[in-house]
């Protein structure tokens, strides 16, 4: 594999960013949450109108998806306009707002008036059969470290539904989730490499993230990668998940792409011909030994081979995998089992079924050949698939929606062209005047680079700094600087507390007081908020003492059980006498000590103090006690 | 300058410092709408555009042409207004009604699997637009078509449709074949338009051997029923849902399967009694709703601009008392007066209280379970084309299923 950092030449890389915004949903006043109640089902089917020449790859799409049944789970939070069943409302204001301010912090021309438009999308995901999207801010320059990467536009636009299951016959949808809205940014083809793609896919991140309107839940935010090599097309990726996905996916599309621009050099030099010589095999003995096509022909399917001249050795042998995108194209319209000669033998077929089944297609030199188990009415489709594929593979990267897996990608359906669109007739334009976008211009957010830099002067190490804005939690950290103190503690600690799944804040800031008034060591804040109990010693420890479930209080704990610590930062019931024996025995021993260095040996002294006294008493009053006593030793010279 | 652009055209904008290059769409007083290459539509103010340069002109494409009408028994499809035939042309994202057959089979791809269309649009208006002549100039249309025995499908807005039902249904009497009305709650732009599944159940009908005015619409939210309503007793009931119509005080007369088979549950088929065709409507019908505090002025403009008319009375028929001696008068000058419930569900019943029986005693007839607008439209009808006491002995008639004696709900 191509290494990570390598930056392979002619690579254009283009991202399209998508955050979930808080609050109402993009066209009604239904809440913008997930997994809520399901209340029943309804089914829809899509319907759409292409007939244009042009248009044959869509088609295919559309003949696919034919006779698919869409199923809707309605929800607590959806209601008629989620059901296709009343015209959209306006959008929130609030929305709209975060929209132009998210244009704003990436440097973007604000239009004039929104004009909403009608994407079509046939999947079922949408229930209308289209997704409503609008740019509100176009042209923009966002500068990321050193480099400038253009924006096209950023939009607002409605959330798809959520895939539950999907058989042969229908797809089940729930509509908690259609009509959140969504701002995408999508960015020129200006990123050169997966790692610089990786970066700036952060960069926006952090910097949209600062409008404080992004739904923080894990799937909130989705990437879509465009990208493309020398002398191949455009390719658009669906659905990273992840910043570290991005880099990944990214790495290996390009090595496919370059393989691919590879193959159709090798073709050049070779007799390729889409004349497939097809012939039926289904009676043939050849295929006796294979489980797999028994239980074809039993189904009632029929075995077909067919040669496919001039693709030996391409379709899949060291990096090359044409074998796969071809499989790839057929599975996308439903037809499984493409099985080719360069993975033979296997599969139940051996070296003579192999050169057998040659010889009934007779393939020559530079030829291979594929098989199908189908049932016959779909092998006229399955021939055109195939001819397209080899068609392409003649020239070289075809253009194609491709979805992201873990590591790599594979291929969902052609890239539809932009001519599917056309305007939202149940939205008026929604004017952007001047003074309406100074006003909301006043809210921007000051940039990442000025927010770390400001914490950063608080005394917040950077890198924590950075982490706090990720995610989202920079004012909780400036407010416990300015509270407690202690920046670098504060930091450490909060990073803890935010890389779980559910940070407590309130238990936290308890802890934090605590600790800010000596009750307890600073090692101790990150298991007792994890824990809930720090051991002092192989007795005594300090514990997280529940009282219902969320108000907490500290104890100690030992042999005689557990001893609450109050607000006064004592053991409850007890007196201080135990830290006197404590101090004095300290004293005593070091008296020397003390005559010797002055009161520059109370640090030492304290130290020696809090190894007993720590957790039980407050820090203030031991230090004062420690001063008294030293001061005593002092005095007596 | 905006003279200067035709829909199509390539341009070129200049706009706060920028440029686009896109497709001209429109330009009024305000705002210049341009399509960006990605599909995109903005909308620009014009005082913010510093120019706009023309890059090439428009090539319209040339018009659907070709003679394939489709397989099957024919139908004959007539446009009325509504968009149930419309497509996108996503070049310029312009939604197109379609006005010839081969625009309509475009539209609407599924019809020609079922049946040979012809079609005709004699009609573009909104549905509130719809004017009795209309009616007079549909049945004319439709009578000439079903005389050859041929089914036709009426495609209309959904707003005013139960009225336009109820008038053919009473125009025409005895039909030698099936008149469908059917429309579409969402435009056929849309993948998820009811048209689609509505216009394929009604052309089924269509080519029933029934002999009737129906309405074909979805029966729920989901694809996957329609119910056939007939035409004397449907109501809009809801202003957006693609289920919105519902027969009211009847079962619908059928249903229709997601494989397009029908159910019917009970219909008149077509029989040998002569057809007829009524050619004339009265205009002098008027249609009130009445409230509380409607005015005695109103209501007097109200009878006295007409020869009948139909009042939506409350509960089981009421309007005040305080209107008991003018309506006295006017139904002694010969004046029809009807009541209907504007509860729709349910009969008028107008000897349960004193109100009721004063009113019968001031001469208004009591409709039973007939909905207004088809006592409205039946009325009309019966004062075009009969004598007035004619009209008054049909008008509690049931003549078309527009009344029933009996209710289970």
């Amino acid at each position: 594999m191509r290494s990570l950092t390598e930056e392979p030449n002619d690579v254009k890389i283009g991202l399209e960013i998508h955050f979930q915004v808080r609050g109402r949903k993009l066209f009604c006043e239904c809440e913008g949450e997930e997994d809520t109640k399901e209340l029943g089902t309804f089914s829809r089917k899509l319907t759409v109108v292409s007939g244009e020449k042009s248009e044959k790859d869509a088609a295919a799409l559309q003949e696919s998806m034919k006779g698919k049944l869409f199923e809707y789970v309605r929800t607590e939070n959806s209601c008629l306009v989620e059901m296709d069943e009343e015209p959209p409302h306006l959008p929130g204001r609030e929305t709209l707002d975060t929209a132009i301010i998210v244009s704003l912090i990436l440097g973007c021309r604000i239009v004039d008036n929104v004009h909403f438009m009608r994407k079509i999308v046939i999947d079922g995901s949408n229930t209308s059969g289209f997704q409503r999207t609008g740019i509100v801010g176009l042209r923009g320059v966002f500068k990321s470290d050193s480099k400038s990467i253009g924006i096209t536009s950023v939009t607002l636009e409605e959330e798809a539904c959520k895939k539950i299951r999907e058989d042969e016959r229908k797809i089940v949808y729930s509509l908690d989730r259609l009509g959140i809205p969504l701002i995408e940014i999508s960015t020129d083809p200006d990123i050169r490499s997966p790692k610089e793609a990786r970066e700036v896919a952060q960069s926006i991140g952090l910097a949209v993230k600062q409008s404080g309107m992004i739904r923080r839940e894990a799937s909130s935010i989705r990437q879509d990668l465009n990208v493309s090599i020398r002398g191949g097309n455009r390719v658009e990726i669906k659905g990273v998940q992840s910043l570290s996905q991005i880099e990944r996916v990214l790495a290996n599309e390009i090595e496919r792409q370059e393989s691919l621009v590879e193959i159709a050099k090798i073709l050049k030099g070779r007799p390729v011909s889409t004349d497939l010589a097809l012939e039926d095999l289904t009676g043939s003995s050849l295929f006796s030994a294979s489980e797999l096509f028994a239980k074809g022909v039993k189904s009632g399917k029929r075995i077909y081979g067919f040669s496919l001249p001039g693709l030996s050795g391409v379709l899949n042998k060291d990096k090359f995998r044409l074998g796969r995108e071809i499989a790839g194209r057929l599975k996308a319209v439903g037809i499984g089992g493409f099985i080719h000669s360069d993975e033979l033998p296997n599969y139940g077929i051996g070296e003579s079924e192999k050169s057998e089944i040659s010889e009934r297609l007779r393939t020559k030199d530079d030829d291979a050949f594929g098989l199908v188990i189908l049932e016959p009415t779909k092998i006229e489709m399955c021939i055109e698939i195939i001819q397209g594929r080899v068609r392409e593979a003649m020239i070289g990267v075809p253009a194609e929606t491709r979805g992201a897996m873990e590591n790599g990608t594979r291929f969902l359906r052609p890239l539809p062209g932009s001519s599917r669109m056309y305007p939202e007739t149940d939205i008026p334009l929604i004017p952007l005047d001047s003074s309406y976008v100074r006003e909301v211009e006043k809210r921007v957010p000051p940039t990442v680079e000025k927010r770390v830099d400001y914490l950063e002067s608080l005394g917040i190490p950077r890198q924590e700094a950075f982490n706090s804005l990720w995610k989202e939690y920079d004012d909780v950290l400036e407010s416990f600087v300015k509270e407690y103190g202690n920046p670098k503690i504060c930091a450490k600690f909060l990073s803890v507390v935010y890389s779980t799944d559910s940070p407590d804040v309130n238990e936290a800031r308890n802890l934090m007081a605590r600790y800010a008034r000596g009750n307890i060591p600073s090692e101790s804040l990150e298991s007792l908020y994890l824990e809930g109990e720090f051991k002092l010693s192989e007795k005594r420890k300090i514990v997280l003492v529940r009282k219902g479930s969320v108000r907490s209080s500290l104890g100690i704990e030992d042999e005689e059980g557990i001893r609450e610590i109050g607000l006064d930062f004592r053991i409850k019931n007890e007196s201080n006498q135990e830290l006197i024996k404590i101090v004095e025995s300290v004293v005593g021993d070091n008296e020397e000590l003390i005559r010797e260095k002055g009161e520059a040996s109370f640090k030492l002294l304290m130290g020696l103090v809090m190894k007993q006294a720590r957790g039980q008493f407050e820090g203030k009053e031991i230090s004062e006690l420690l001063t008294q006593k030293i001061k005593q030793v002092l005095a007596r010279q | 300058m905006s003279d200067a652009f035709e829909s199509g055209d390539r341009i070129e904008v200049q706009w706060k410092g920028t440029k686009f290059s896109g497709m001209f769409i429109s330009r009024d007083e305000k705002v210049t709408v341009i399509k960006l290459q990605n599909g995109y539509n903005l909308s620009l103010e014009n005082s913010s555009i510093k120019g706009i340069e023309l890059v090439s002109k428009f090539i319209p494409k040339p018009a659907l042409t070709g003679s394939q009408r489709g397989n099957g028994k024919r139908v004959f499809l007539l446009g009325t207004g509504g968009t149930i035939a419309s497509y996108v042309d996503y070049e310029t994202g312009a939604v197109k009604p379609a006005r010839t057959v081969q625009e309509m089979l475009y539209a609407q791809p599924d019809l020609s699997k079922i049946a040979t269309i012809d079609a005709e649009i004699i009609l573009n208006i909104l549905s509130e637009d719809m004017r009795k002549i209309d009616w007079i100039n549909i049945a004319k249309k439709v009578y000439e078509k079903i005389e050859r025995g041929e089914g036709v499908v009426v495609t209309h807005g959904t707003d005013v449709l139960s009225f336009s039902s109820s008038a053919l249904s009473f125009l025409i009497e005895n039909p030698k074949a099936p008149i469908v009305f059917t429309a579409s709650q969402r435009s056929p732009d849309r993948p998820s338009s009811d048209a689609f599944f509505n216009l394929s159940g009604a052309v089924k009908v269509a080519q029933s051997d029934a002999g009737l005015v129906c309405v074909v619409m979805h029966s729920s939210t989901s694809d996957n029923t329609l119910d056939i309503h007939s035409g004397v007793r449907l109501r809009k009931m809801h202003s957006s849902r693609r289920d919105a119509f519902k027969s009211i005080n009847s079962e619908p007369i059928g249903q229709i399967d997601d494989s397009l088979q029908i159910h019917w549950k009970r219909y008149e088929k077509v029989n040998s009694k002569p057809m007829k065709l009524y050619d004339k409507i009265s205009e002098k019908v008027g249609l009130l709703y009445f409230y509380p505090g409607l005015s005695e002025e109103l209501f007097n403009k109200f009878a006295e601009v007409n020869d009948g008319l139909i009042v939506a009375g409350t509960g089981l028929g009421h309007i005040t008392n305080r209107f008991v001696s003018q309506i006295r008068d006017y139904t002694s000058q010969g004046k029809i007066i009807g009541i209907t419930t504007q509860c729709l569900y349910g009969s008028v019943d107008l000897d349960v209280y004193t109100t009721g029986r004063n009113l019968l005693g001031a001469g208004v007839i009591p409709l039973q379970d007939m909905l207004p607008e088809v006592a409205y439209t039946k009325l009309s009808f019966l004062l075009g084309n009969f004598d007035t006491d004619t009209a008054k002995r049909l008008i509690g008639m049931n003549l078309r299923g527009e009344i029933s004696d009996r209710r289970t709900e």
